[in-house]
């Protein structure tokens, strides 16, 4: 007989119930769009914001003091070096994973023909490698110098290349000695000399407008550096800082046991640095202040925006359906006080109402969920090009607050209608 | 006279009389016009705020000598050229070999503030100089000289041969400073020691030259660009450059995340508002037996429409009033949580909040009105 009153009220009833399934719907949807959108907005954030380029550098441990600023050096004459052999080894520590891209980088000094001394850089810029551990990688500086403005030709893809010599060259040099794409020209280096093809001119906007990149066998066969590396650029997506990373970063030794375990479970710059130096034999890996310093900043401002917003539609979402579903509990009185007047206990008028609005509730909620998703993937598509990933944490979420917000609007209407007299209702005040 | 007199007091009274009702109806207006009105305020703030933040990158624009070096004049020549609200911070930085310990050392002198605005990234162990007589090491030259926070140091530089009689000595220049704080970049900067501009012109005996300058400028990058064309054109001395690296991710960056709250904003909204119309449209369904009542004693469908929408329409302009405040308050919470500093006020969202939730009550009312002058009013009374 229960379920009986209640299938005929959703069925007699329905374009109410529809109208609360409905409201109910939309605030499932507002809240899982919200919370799936905030929960992977951190993700997508840091990838954009890779395009500030490398926030680690790697460096051999007895690096020249006096490498500068403005790029007064001679080119790799420390003297120390890093080896070529190991740079595999980089997809293999603990947080490989979250290495988006790295490039290694060698530096020869180049004599052209016009008598001038230029730097060559010898890198990654499409390379593909086979790791220790059987996958294959691509790896190289093409998204690691996303401001580059190639103006000329196009970028340098050492896997189409194969053993050219090839370069690209900075526009400020390339107008300096009348380059295009598909030229070649002549440099000399400190064990030998050849003529190079440019691929490419590229705008950097700074210093490397004044030099040739290349592959690194090519730098290396120029300076003589053969399985030498200068340095190298990695990025990676990091979690902002806190004090554990802070303290670490100084001394990973002055953590107890624990801290230690979490420090290196935790994709803290620091502790990324430090696996890179654990594979890497004699070497000094940095954080790169300018980048990864503002890149926890701003991931944390855009984090705490997106929490501040979804918990004002939260809360928006709540109310409005606390709202209907109370206006359209308190509407049914006549039909409630009718039923205590023909002898229905306070408890099963209350459990019929609760039955029948949280049946509605879970219709409602579960299609909002589904709509919400698809919100959350319009948002994903639209501003970062790819899909929200969904976290299984928002179904409980969503779920939980459906319920206790449909119960909440419930409860001042149960109250009410509890407090009826039959007669009162029915004579219609 | 009289007809409108009782038109107000009817709706007032509607409003008064059914005040749990409309309480509802007016709570939820006010939510809706809270998130408009808030969400609305951030969109537009976001970029300012977000910007600020993108500073944290340091200088997107340095002045170069066009040839062979500057002085503080020119700098603030070109700095006239950009609006003084736009500028975080302008650094001169002249560059000099000197030596510490005998040992050749490039030192940047420079206007620590102002670097310190520049180039927010650093990382100082111990006190940032705040004075003349200190200086801050790089992070690399500390370790490798052995010195640390406190210790004093003796920086020598050698003056340019000036061409006086060939068998005069020319006696080194030296001066001692403190070291305030050691710099950690983990970038270059590690091997530089940094010093004031005034300590290095005294070390140097010249003064008044300035290598280059670094600018950080809270503007987009087309406004950064028109900056450094008309700087570059218009100041004889000077070649503005943008720092590409920083300008350009910055701008893909910060359009992201503006369409991200924009199209957030959208959303909420969208749902928000149609919550606010079936709770209106609820509201007034329920009412149905009262339009009927009216229609048998006499009223005009025209009389009850507009008596009804009058009712709607107050609401909806409370609702509004309500939701603007709220959303400012909402608006500055954020703000402060977030970025730490205030909102800018926008007068216009206020009208603007008011008119949409009136336009949205409104028309959610008017539909389920209108069906419901339609029916008989025998058929109501008699209920259903």
């Amino acid at each position: 007989m229960f379920f009986r009153m209640i299938f005929g009220t959703l069925v007699r009833q329905w374009k109410k119930m529809l109208m609360i399934a409905f409201t109910i719907a939309l605030g499932s949807s507002l809240a899982t769009a919200m919370l799936s959108v905030m929960l992977d907005v951190g993700d997508k954030v840091n990838q954009e914001l890779k395009t500030y380029g490398a926030n680690i550098t790697v460096m051999p441990k007895e690096s020249s003091v006096l490498s500068s600023l403005y790029e007064v050096e001679d080119g790799g004459t420390s003297g120390a070096y890093l080896r070529e052999d190991e740079l595999g080894k980089i997809k293999t520590i603990f947080w490989a994973f979250n290495i988006v891209d790295y490039a290694p980088f060698i530096n020869a000094k180049v004599t052209l023909d016009d008598g001038s001394e230029t730097s060559a850089v010898g890198t990654w810029f499409n390379h593909h490698m086979e790791l220790p551990t059987g996958e294959m990688l691509d790896a190289g500086v093409t998204s690691m110098r996303s401001w580059w403005e190639v103006t000329d030709g196009k970028w340098l893809d050492e896997q189409i290349t194969g053993s050219r010599n090839v370069a690209m060259v900075g526009t400020a040099l390339a107008q300096r000695l009348g380059l295009k794409s598909g030229d070649t020209f002549h440099v000399a280096g400190a064990a030998s000399d050849m003529q190079l093809e440019v691929i490419g001119i590229f705008d950097a906007g700074g210093e490397e407008d004044d030099r040739i990149f290349m592959p690194v066998d090519t730098a290396q066969t120029l300076g003589g550096l053969d399985g030498k590396i200068d340095s190298i650029e990695v990025s990676a997506i990091t979690t902002p800082e806190n004090e554990l990373a802070i303290k670490a970063a100084k001394d990973p030794k002055s953590l107890t046991i624990s801290q230690y375990e979490t420090w290196y479970c935790t994709a803290y710059a620091s502790s990324i640095c430090y696996q890179i130096q654990e594979v890497i034999t004699d070497s000094v890996a940095a954080p790169v202040r300018q980048v990864a310093d503002s890149e926890g900043a701003i991931l944390e401002k855009t984090e705490l925006l997106m929490m501040l917003i979804t918990i004002l539609s939260l809360i928006g979402a709540a109310l409005g359906i606390c709202n209907l579903v109370t206006a359209s509990v308190m509407e049914r009185s006549a039909e409630m006080g009718l039923m205590k007047a023909i002898g229905a206990q306070n408890a099963s008028v209350s459990g019929l109402v609760l039955t029948e609005i949280l049946l509605t509730a879970a219709v409602g909620g579960s299609v909002g969920f589904f709509a919400g998703w698809g919100f959350a993937q319009i948002i994903g598509q639209t501003v970062f090009g790819s899909a929200i990933t969904m976290r299984p944490v928002v179904i409980p979420i969503v779920a939980v607050l459906v319920l206790l917000v449909t119960l909440a609007g419930c409860i001042p209407a149960i109250r009410m209608l509890l407090r009826l007299r039959p007669a009162e209702v029915l004579h219609g005040k | 006279m009289k007809k409108r007199q009782m038109y107000f007091r009817m709706i007032t009274a509607s409003l008064i009389r059914r005040r749990s009702r409309m309480l509802v109806a007016l709570l939820s207006i006010a939510i809706g016009a809270t998130i408009l009105s808030g969400l609305v305020t951030i969109y537009y703030d976001v970029p300012r705020q977000m910007g600020a933040q993108f500073r944290n990158y340091g200088a997107n624009m340095i002045f170069t000598p066009s040839d062979g070096s500057f002085t503080q004049a020119d700098i603030e020549d070109g700095r006239s050229y950009i609006e003084s609200a736009d500028i975080v911070g302008v650094t001169p930085y002249r560059y000099e070999s000197v030596r510490i310990h005998e040992l050749p050392v490039m030192a940047a002198g420079t206007d620590l503030t102002q670097a310190k605005l520049t180039s927010p990234y650093w990382s100082v162990e111990g006190e940032y100089p705040s004075g003349t007589g200190s200086l801050l090491l790089g992070a690399s030259l500390s370790e490798q000289f052995r010195l640390f926070v406190g210790d004093t140091v003796t920086v020598s530089y050698t003056p340019e041969f000036d061409g006086r009689s060939e068998d005069e000595t020319i006696l080194d220049n030296t001066i001692d400073l403190t070291v305030a704080g050691v710099l950690e970049t983990g970038g270059p900067e590690e091997d530089y020691v940094y010093l004031q501009l005034s300590d290095l012109e005294q070390l140097t005996g010249k003064s008044g030259e300035i290598d280059l300058a670094e600018l950080s400028i809270s503007a987009n990058s087309d406004k950064l660009r028109s900056y450094a064309e008309k700087i570059s054109s218009s100041v004889q001395a000077l070649d503005a450059r943008l720092v590409k690296r920083v300008t350009e991710s910055e701008t893909t960056v910060l359009t992201k995340l503006q369409a991200l709250v924009l199209l957030v904003t959208v959303v909420v909204l969208a749902l928000t508002m149609i919550c606010v119309a079936t709770t209106m449209t609820a509201v007034v369904t329920e009412r149905r037996r009262e339009i009927g009542l009216r229609k048998a004693i006499g009223a005009s469908n025209g009389g009850i429409i507009k008596e009804f929408m009058g009712e709607g329409m107050l609401l909806g302009g409370l609702g509004g009033i309500i939701g603007s405040v709220l959303g400012f308050i909402f608006a500055q919470q954020v703000s402060v949580h977030v970025f730490s500093s205030s909102i800018t006020f926008m007068p216009l969202i206020v009208p603007v909040t008011i008119l949409v939730s009136v336009a949205v009550t409104g028309v959610s009312c008017l539909l389920p009105i209108r069906s419901a002058t339609q029916i008989d009013p025998a058929l109501v009374l008699k209920g259903e």
